[in-house]
């Protein structure tokens, strides 16, 4: 193996190796799907009501309910623009806030006009005038005149729906790039009899495989990172969630190479992928359903690669509270590679379906 | 046109369909996978708040909670009400202090323990704490003075809310039509990669036979699934001529669809990825019947978004062929523009 052969192969690969589909889908699918789920999914699955303010003047209690827990506050510039939110369903509540509605309030009722979205739940009829009501006793600085305990009760904690689906999304941008990027190439290479063509030059088969490892790896590496950053999850220690997005990366890429060296069609790869998918994507099921024992998450490969992440970036976890995590994907890494060193070595042109 | 030679090509294809283990597996598997989507959802949509309390003695305002939308079940104890809690039969105790009158009589802050399950979604607990600090400040004389006038907009549904599953029901059935598009740019496209369609066209047949097969293969290969689907969610409840007129369209919409696919595909790796990529944007619509409000007037560009508010609007809304017709007209004409362009263009390409 020589480096300069690969570096070459890579250029190729980069510059004139095929643009087709498998690209588009491994870049613009997962980007699509995060930004998607960051979006809808995020808001599907809350229970929260969506209160619209068309403020005429400049209440304090505005800033108040745009800071608010209880509710989904949102901004209108009109009230017809208020008015059409409320009827197609974006708000559940629509209210025009007077002027005056500060001064009003300290001295006697204010009359307030509502726009009601048919389909609203009655809790939320219900909850956006109380709403309401806390953000003006709020603004007018009034005493609560009792103490509340929240108390949590048993053992797993809840996470919003956006943080749940957070798994997937990363995995979706690391396996779509890491895997399909070499395995399709592979493949088509073999089924246009250009891996015929590179066979015959100096390039052994460990060179096109690297060649093709290392642009996979790089590309599910920044796929990873930024599906993370569209949906708004990149905190913690940057360096460390890039280390175990390259490392998950790699096992993706390696599992693209086997597939690439043993599959002969799309379509088998297709099918192929979709019994296989369980495996990959089992994990994020995991994580969405907090009712699955956790234990059931350790028997996937992709949980040692999703588990550092989320407590990295969403848990606020330490470099020792994943160690170990890291330590099994490194170690499931190096099998991996192992194992495709040990594909290649034993690759024939036969196995290949060269000069089939 | 010749019925014989379209019978022969039908059968042709069929045994090509069938012989194709993935796409009969996606087919299969989807249908089997869109109604189990259908089933697992909830049937009901859980209008009001649900609590349990504890409560010795219930101050006059905290008997407001249910004309504030909640739902209570009373217990004896305070354990009890954690143990339901941690059970999960509700996902909020409030558990109030037996002297609670006497201390705000007495001019102090009693105190209220809200119990919330971990599980549960944050915001049902924020809710149940806002709703009593408010009952809290009505019941010591602090109501504020709010004179509302409301407008409800659109039908008020109100106790007659529609569930997830049947808002989700028109995009699942849009989309086992729509997945047609790329089982039938496929088969097209599995003639043109192997050369069998010029190899046909040297015999008597002719393209408008060959097209006509293609089209009523699609035709009904969405459709009868569709159907399948849409008779075992009850999607023909309410006017099912309509329905099954607007699903006739979108067979023939996808059709349309499959042929242009094809005829811009390079091979049928091209029609997997790119039929994934459309796919994905005609779905875009069924969004927005699921999530009202989420979608911008752009959604209406997508042609599938008047496939899936007609179905939408008669299925969940009781709309009728009055309150549908513009949509249906719109789709229509798309589908004379899809299905001609598809024609000229594979007709091209065949010949």
């Amino acid at each position: 193996m020589k480096f300069n052969r690969v570096g070459i192969l890579v250029k190729n690969e980069v510059l004139h190796g095929p643009k087709d589909v498998m690209l588009v889908i491994a870049v613009v699918f997962p980007i699509l799907a995060a930004l998607f789920i960051n979006l809808a999914f995020g808001n599907i699955f809350t229970d929260k009501a969506k209160l619209g303010i068309y403020d005429q003047g400049t209440s304090r209690v505005v800033p108040i309910l745009e800071s608010s827990d209880t509710i989904i506050y949102k901004s209108f510039n009109s009230e017809l623009a208020l008015r059409a939110a409320a009827a197609d369903g974006a708000i559940d509540m629509g209210i025009v806030l007077p002027g005056d509605f500060d001064i009003v309030l300290g001295t006697g009722t204010v009359s307030l006009k509502a726009f009601i979205w048919g389909e609203s739940q009655a809790k939320n009829r219900a909850l956006i005038p109380i709403a309401l009501a806390d953000a003006v006793r709020a603004a007018a600085g009034s005493e609560l005149p009792v103490t509340i305990d929240t108390v949590a009760l048993g053992d797993e904690a809840s996470l919003p729906w956006s943080d749940r689906l957070l798994p997937l999304i990363v995995l979706m941008g690391v396996f779509y790039s890491g895997l399909m990027i070499p395995s399709s190439a592979l493949i088509n290479e073999k089924q246009h009899r250009t891996l015929e063509a590179l066979y015959v030059t100096p390039a052994t088969l460990g060179d096109i495989f690297l060649s093709k490892g290392i642009i996979a790896v790089a590309l599910a590496t920044v796929m990873g990172v930024l599906t993370l950053v569209l949906s708004g999850s990149f905190s913690g220690p940057a360096p460390l969630i890039v280390l175990v997005l390259f490392l998950g990366a790699m096992m993706a890429t390696e599992i693209g190479l086997l597939a690439g060296a043993w599959v002969g069609d799309m379509n088998s790869l297709f099918a192929v992928l979709k019994a296989g998918g369980i495996l990959l994507f089992g994990p994020a099921i995991v994580f969405m359903f907090p009712q699955i024992p956790s234990w059931v998450g350790y028997v996937f490969p992709t949980y040692y690669v999703i588990r550092p992440v989320v407590d990295l970036a969403v848990n606020g976890a330490s470099v020792g509270d994943v160690a170990v995590f890291i330590g099994v994907l490194s170690a499931i890494v190096v099998l991996g590679g192992l194992a495709v060193a040990s594909v290649v070595r034993r690759l024939s042109t036969q196995a290949l379906r060269l000069n089939a | 046109m010749s019925p014989r030679t379209i019978k022969a090509l039908l059968k042709k294809d069929i045994a090509l369909f069938t012989g194709n283990r993935f796409y009969l597996l996606i087919t299969v598997i989807g249908l089997i996978f869109y109604i189990a989507i259908y089933l697992i959802l909830p049937s009901k949509v859980d209008e009001k708040l649900s609590l349990g309390m504890y409560a010795p003695v219930v101050p006059p305002a905290f008997e407001q909670l249910t004309a504030q939308g909640a739902e209570i079940d009373f217990f004896e104890t305070e354990e009890a009400l954690k143990q339901v809690v941690l059970d999960g039969d509700h996902q909020v105790g409030v558990s109030l202090p037996a002297d609670i009158m006497d201390i705000w009589n007495a001019g102090g802050k009693p105190d209220i323990t809200v119990y919330y399950s971990a599980t549960a979604p944050p915001e049902i607990a924020e809710a149940i704490v806002t709703l009593i600090k408010e009952l809290s400040y009505i019941q010591t004389g602090q109501a504020l003075q709010f004179d509302t006038t409301e407008e409800i907009l659109g039908p008020d549904l109100l106790g007659a809310q529609i569930a997830l599953r049947d808002r989700m029901r028109p995009m699942l059935a849009v989309l086992i039509l729509l997945t047609e598009v790329m089982t039938l740019a496929a088969l097209i496209a599995v003639e043109i990669e192997q050369g069998t369609a010029r190899a046909l066209l040297v015999t008597p047949m002719r393209t408008s036979d060959l097209f006509a097969a293609k089209g009523i293969l699609g035709v009904g290969l969405a459709l009868g699934q569709a159907v399948i689907f849409m008779g075992l969610v009850g999607g023909f409840s309410h006017q099912p001529i309509l329905i099954l007129t607007t699903l006739i369209l979108a067979s023939i919409f996808v059709v349309g669809a499959g042929f242009l696919l094809a005829s811009l595909a390079r091979d049928t790796n091209a029609v997997t990825g790119w039929g994934i990529m459309v796919l994905i944007l005609l779905a875009v619509p069924g969004f927005g019947a699921v999530v009202p409000g989420l979608l911008a007037d752009w959604a209406k560009a997508i042609p599938s978004y008047y496939l899936i508010d007609t179905v939408n609007r008669v299925v969940n809304y009781g709309a009728g062929w009055g309150d549908v017709s513009g949509n249906l007209l719109v789709m229509s004409g798309i589908t004379a523009v899809l299905l001609g362009a598809g024609l000229a263009v594979l007709r091209r390409r065949f010949q």
